[in-house]
């Protein structure tokens, strides 16, 4: 049995090695540290901008809440990202990435702005649960697998529990909505 | 001098040695030694520990209060210690009987306990924590 298990098992590593290969190889753009720093401020930047928007244009204070959430834990983040990068020197540089957010959240920021009442709140609360999942997502399978220093993952880590209590509270509030 | 070069020599590492191993001992091994100190001060807090309140502490960490669930007697006193970079309060749910207001990273609060309590964060409300009176 035990001779029998032994290719089996090498099989079975080898080819999990290789797609794992494939898929580090094909899971978008490599970005170095000071790339990776900048998508880090750019990410929560953006969302410190979309909660500014819903602070001057909800009056559901559900969302206004959310929002002032978003707005001080994200500029928090930052604060926390650029001691981080000052303390190692580095400094934040521009990537297709942190372009690519930057580009969507205009376009975003735009639709946002053109409604109002309710439908301001939806969408803002829609586009905040969208935002958090694909930030979640790109932190735990890009950011961290390729950021280089070790300070500089941990504190890509940390962050991950609060965009995750983040979601939780925005589908929370979605989810009120939805029963109105 | 010759021999004078030397025995300086002989002299700077000697307290050199002095001086590392000075640097090696800690502050408490350094200080003077009163006899029976140290049992005194054990002994006081054994005999407080059981009679008086207790002070537990909940962990703010990860966006979690950990311990989630605590049990106490009544009068106790709960610590909310917020290790996470992001403010967080602790409030009590049902009828907002009472509330932390901010707690800012690296800040605590505490709370002497009359009641069952179910409190969450009003911050991040998706961060909830239960106390039971035993």
């Amino acid at each position: 049995m035990k001779q029998f298990m032994k290719p089996v098992m090498a099989a079975m590593v080898l080819s999990m090695l290789t797609i794992a290969n494939v898929y580090s190889q094909t899971s978008g753009p490599k970005l170095s540290d000071p790339e990776i720093a900048s998508v880090a401020v750019v990410a929560n930047q953006i969302d410190v901008d979309y909660a500014r928007i819903a602070k001057i244009k909800s009056k559901n204070a559900d969302v206004l809440k959310f929002a002032q959430t978003m707005s001080e834990d994200h500029t928090a983040v930052i604060k926390q990202a650029v001691a981080l990068v000052t303390k190692l020197g580095v400094t934040p540089k521009d990537n297709a990435v942190s372009q690519k957010l930057l580009s969507d959240a205009q376009k975003t920021r735009k639709q946002l702005s053109s409604k109002s009442g309710k439908a301001f709140d939806k969408a803002y609360i829609d586009n905040e649960v969208a935002y958090h999942k694909a930030v979640i997502n790109a932190v735990e399978n890009l950011l961290i697998p390729q950021s280089q220093n070790a300070e500089l993952k941990k504190l890509l880590q940390d962050v991950v529990p609060t965009l995750k209590a983040h979601l939780a509270h925005a589908e929370m509030v979605q989810k009120e909505f939805s029963k109105k | 001098m010759n021999k004078n070069l030397k025995l300086r020599r002989i002299t700077f590492v000697y307290l050199l040695i002095i001086f590392f191993l000075y640097g090696c001992s800690t502050p408490e091994e350094r200080a003077i030694k009163v006899p029976g100190a140290d049992s005194v001060n054990t002994n006081a807090i054994r005999i407080m520990q059981p009679a008086g309140p207790k002070l537990h502490v909940v962990e703010i960490k990860d966006m979690k209060f950990q311990p989630e669930s605590l049990s106490v007697k009544r009068g106790d006193t709960v610590m909310w210690l917020n290790h996470d970079i992001v403010t967080h309060c602790v409030t009590e749910e049902k009828t907002k009987a009472w509330t932390s207001s901010n707690i800012i990273a690296n800040a605590s609060w505490k709370l002497v306990i009359k009641n069952d309590a179910d409190y969450f964060c009003a911050i991040h409300q998706v961060m909830k924590g239960k106390i039971t009176v035993q």
